[in-house]
């Protein structure tokens, strides 16, 4: 205790963060570092292990399966990220607007969240496979007859389009949240100075929800590199490995192929990447954002 | 904080379970891999517990075993009892000393030597100053058979004989092509199922000897590589696939049983394994083998024969004894004879009955005469992903840049496995 006497309110705030901090750093502190230690050896998971000190790093550049599974998980991240806020904003912007219903559409479009995502990624498979080639089919459309997510070259597409479908729901939410911060007296002084619509956007909604639209695109843009689940339901990774990410070199290397060591590596540089990724967009985007 | 440390002890202690029981009945952990068989291996547990009242199994069974057990071992919790596929994963599992020495046991002796053996060269454990080899760390409870299977009606309807050379085989496909059947049925949206034809066409034409003189080259690859040793097998299964039915790409393993059961295609290539799979579609399903007519020496033919069902003990399990006896049950003729005949395996025992099934009449006389070889895949490192490399390959048709990237995973894992330790 210092001389300055705390009142009990500090204390109290402590014993109510204390738990929430301890469960943390044993459930997930202690096994990250304990996952950077391993990249430092040769332990395969299970039996003995030996120091092998950074040749692990060394070898992680020098293998074309991780290097591609790094290329595929930043360009998935990049088309998902830009689709997924262009589809949030503009549902969004809609459902700010006075239209019927506003609620009930609302619950319908945040439904996607709540479902998990394993489970729609079965069910996308099922609909990719065998719903959406039939739907073709009878359209008379032929070229669109095939399973999408057995092309290596265009199953990306289909994991894009399932995430999306997944993902908006959250950003709509965030971005009518940051719809509702804007005073309507702004719009009817440009409404009087007769600004269309369109220009109403450009110079005053989207400045206003700057601070919003950071937010999306860096969560949007974290999680989705560290895309995993609907992978495994659509592709497996596959054909061939031409949807690898990076998540999936890790838990398939680590843990069913006996690299845990190697892999560790791999993490923790993943770690560092998504890390610096997060502060480069908020130092970019912080700058653009306006205030009233 | 020391609040929060005594909730973190107080967790650690109500999660460690397992608390000793008090009625003399012990509890044997029974991790149990093949969700197909988990009926099977209910009934079976469930008379070893009437006859053994002092022991009770508790069978666990996983979708993904091979992953469930390495997460298992990372937490350092060995199952008493477990039943693997004895396969590569087996073999870097067995050499990390994960399972008991079972070389005392009576029942070791009731095996097939021909089939201990496919077991014992995937490596063992070598801890307590033994060779490779001197333990024996499972025991084979059912082996399968890799040929293809067929529909003997269609091939009877289309006056095609069961081929037995390359030509042959290549001529049946063309006449049932012109006849408007689909040869082959094939399911590529499961990565795995190119692997049967790998194992088969590259394990009987690669040369004698092939991975140990890859594993002792290390990671330049002059004298012996794939792409040298395996460019005519790859050539002839990419040749194989082409006479697949259309949307081969985007159909799956359950797609294809269901499809060959209800007679969609003239031949299925896949292992005996399939066969229950197909029966639970349609349980009259005409279903016949053959082994693959690889050459045009029909003598040349051998069954690709893999044990498909091991038995092994946690090396430090604490119920030693109890284990022991569930596996001398699960060992014994009768039990091992109801499995096969379950499940469409070959039994490893000696004078075992041979396998009786039609579906298995073509590969069963392969199995007792000893023709078979062992899966080559056991043999590639599970960190190269062979099978999504080889669904690449059927689903392009390019066999030459499937050889040149299967030759750089093999260097690069083993140039990473250099510094790994041998033999400790």
């Amino acid at each position: 205790m210092t001389t300055r006497s705390f009142t009990r309110t500090p204390r109290t705030f402590y014993w109510m963060v204390m738990p929430a901090v301890v469960i943390f750093f044993g459930l997930h502190t202690i096994p990250v570092l304990s996952g950077m230690f391993f990249s430092l050896t040769n332990y395969a998971g299970y039996g003995t292990w030996d120091f092998v000190g950074i040749s692990n790093y060394i070898n992680l550049f020098q293998d074309s399966r991780v290097l591609s599974s790094y290329t595929f998980t930043f360009g998935f991240a990049i088309v998902s990220t830009i689709l997924v806020n262009v589809v949030a904003l503009a549902i969004a912007l809609g459902l700010n607007a006075k239209i019927k219903f506003k609620t009930a559409f609302r619950g319908v479009f945040f439904i996607p969240y709540v479902l998990s995502i394993l489970i729609i990624g079965y069910v996308f498979n099922y609909l990719f496979a065998n719903s959406f080639p039939a739907i073709f089919t009878s359209l008379g459309l032929d070229g669109l007859s095939g399973n999408i997510l057995s092309d290596p070259n265009f199953a990306w597409v289909g994991i894009v389009i399932v995430t999306v479908w997944q993902a908006a729901a959250f950003n709509i939410i965030l971005y009518i949240a940051g719809l509702q911060t804007i005073p309507a007296e702004v719009y009817e002084a440009a409404g009087i100075d007769g600004a269309s619509s369109w220009r109403q956007f450009r110079s005053i909604t989207f400045p206003l929800i700057g601070a919003y639209f950071t937010i999306n695109m860096v969560l949007s843009f974290k999680s989705f590199l560290q895309v995993f689940d609907q992978i495994v339901a659509l592709t497996a990774g596959g054909p061939g490995t031409s949807t690898e990410s990076i998540a999936m070199v890790i838990y398939r290397g680590g843990f069913q192929g006996g690299e845990y060591g190697y892999q560790m590596a791999n993490a923790v540089i993943y770690l560092l990447v998504i890390i610096l990724v997060s502060f480069v967009q908020l130092r970019f985007l912080q700058r653009k954002e306006a205030s009233i | 904080m020391s609040v929060g440390l005594v909730a973190v002890a107080a967790t650690a202690v109500a999660l460690s379970g397992c608390a000793p029981q008090d009625d003399g009945v012990v509890t044997l952990n029974f991790f149990q891999f093949k969700p197909e068989a988990v009926g099977n291996f209910t009934d079976i547990v469930a008379d070893f517990e009437a006859a053994n009242p002092d022991i009770r199994v508790v069978q666990n069974s996983v979708p993904d075993p091979d992953t469930a057990i390495r997460t298992l071992l990372v937490k350092n919790k060995v199952p008493d009892v477990l039943t693997l596929n004895v396969n590569g994963n087996y073999g870097e599992l067995a050499r990390a000393c994960i399972f008991a020495d079972l070389a005392d046991e009576p029942v070791v002796d009731t095996v097939n030597p021909a089939v201990q053996q496919i077991v014992q060269d995937l490596g063992t454990c070598t801890a307590d100053g033994g060779s490779d080899g001197d333990e024996i760390n499972a025991l084979p409870f059912a082996s399968n058979a890799s040929g293809i299977l067929y529909n003997p009606e269609i091939f009877a309807a289309n006056d095609v004989e069961v081929p037995t050379t390359w030509d042959e085989l290549i001529a049946a496909a063309e006449t049932f092509q012109a006849n408007g059947v689909d040869p082959f049925y094939c399911t590529m949206k499961d990565a795995w199922t190119a692997g049967p034809a790998f194992v088969n066409l590259g394990g009987t034409l690669a040369p004698e000897g092939f991975f140990d003189d890859l594993r002792a080259e290390g990671s330049d690859l002059d004298k012996v590589s794939f792409s040298k040793d395996f460019d005519e097998s790859m050539a002839k299964e990419v040749e194989l696939f082409s006479y697949c039915q259309d949307d081969f790409a985007s159909r799956d393993y359950n797609a294809g049983n269901k499809a060959f059961a209800e007679g969609a295609s003239a031949m299925y290539l896949q292992g005996s394994y399939a066969i229950p799979a197909i029966r639970a579609n349609n349980a009259e399903a005409p279903i016949g083998s053959f082994p693959y007519p690889v050459t045009d020496d029909a003598d040349d033919r051998v069954v690709v024969s893999g044990v498909d069902v091991g038995i092994m003990i946690g090396r430090d399990t604490p119920h030693a004894a109890e284990a022991q006896r569930f596996v001398d049950y699960l060992m014994s003729p009768d039990v091992v004879q109801a499995y096969t005949e379950a499940q469409s395996t070959f039994s490893p025992l000696k004078n075992a009955e041979p396998n009786a099934d039609t579906a298995l009449a073509g590969l069963e006389p392969y199995f007792s005469d000893g023709k078979i070889i062992g899966f080559i895949d056991h043999q590639i490192p599970a960190s190269i992903p062979l099978v999504n490399l080889l669904q690449s390959m059927v689903i392009s048709g390019d066999s030459e840049e499937f050889l040149r990237d299967l030759d750089s995973e093999w260097s690069k894992v083993a140039a990473r496995t250099a510094t790994q330790r041998q033999g400790k």
